[in-house]
């Protein structure tokens, strides 16, 4: 059985840790913004999956 | 004096041809630009997350796709998936690349393909800032 939120969660890890090493400099502002996106990440998903719930 | 003074004081031209060597080994190699450069824990860093999106991509059944020229859809996927570089040419060549379009992880591989060599290129650009002393 395949865990889609697993699949995402794996997905938005790896990104945020590229994201924050590309557009920040040092190590707390890194770590911050790693967090703050995945947490943008996950959560979009969960935002737009509430939407479509509604749809067939 | 410091590289970034060094860097700033030359030449762009001169700046740029020296990018080159490390823009081509970070493409080859996901990483490997930054090491060229001293920034050894990102180059680290960097390499396995790239190395992580494609191995799992790859794990998913995701496919390689061809350059074709007549699809501009599968052109643009070919040509991100081959950001990635080296592997890229290595898992083809090996004939692992061929994915299984019947596989409910086929789209997820497929992205995570996608992705890791869309994240190198953003990775050699950033090489490339370094190099020319715009970034540390």
């Amino acid at each position: 059985m395949v865990s889609h939120f697993l699949v995402l969660s794996l997905f938005a890890f790896l990104v945020s840790i590229a994201f924050a090493l590309l557009m920040r400099d040092t190590s707390k502002e890194q770590i911050r913004f790693a967090i703050f996106s995945f947490v943008c990440f996950v959560g979009t998903a969960f935002v737009i999956g509430w939407l479509m719930y509604p749809f067939p | 004096m410091p590289t970034k003074q060094r860097a700033r004081s030359a030449r762009p031209d001169e700046n740029v041809a020296a990018a080159i060597p490390a823009c081509v080994s970070g493409w080859l190699v996901p990483g490997l630009g930054h090491f060229m450069l001293g920034k050894r824990g990102r180059a680290l860093i960097f390499f396995g997350v790239v190395m992580s999106m494609f191995l799992l991509g790859l794990s998913m059944e995701g496919a390689l796709v061809a350059l074709d020229r007549s699809d501009l859809l599968q052109l643009l996927g070919g040509l991100a998936e081959l950001g990635v570089g080296l592997p890229y040419f290595v898992v083809d060549l090996l004939g692992r690349g061929d994915g299984n379009v019947t596989a409910v992880t086929y789209e997820y591989g497929y992205t995570f393909l996608i992705v890791a060599g869309l994240l190198n290129m953003l990775i050699v650009l950033d090489v490339f800032d370094i190099a020319v002393g715009r970034k540390d």
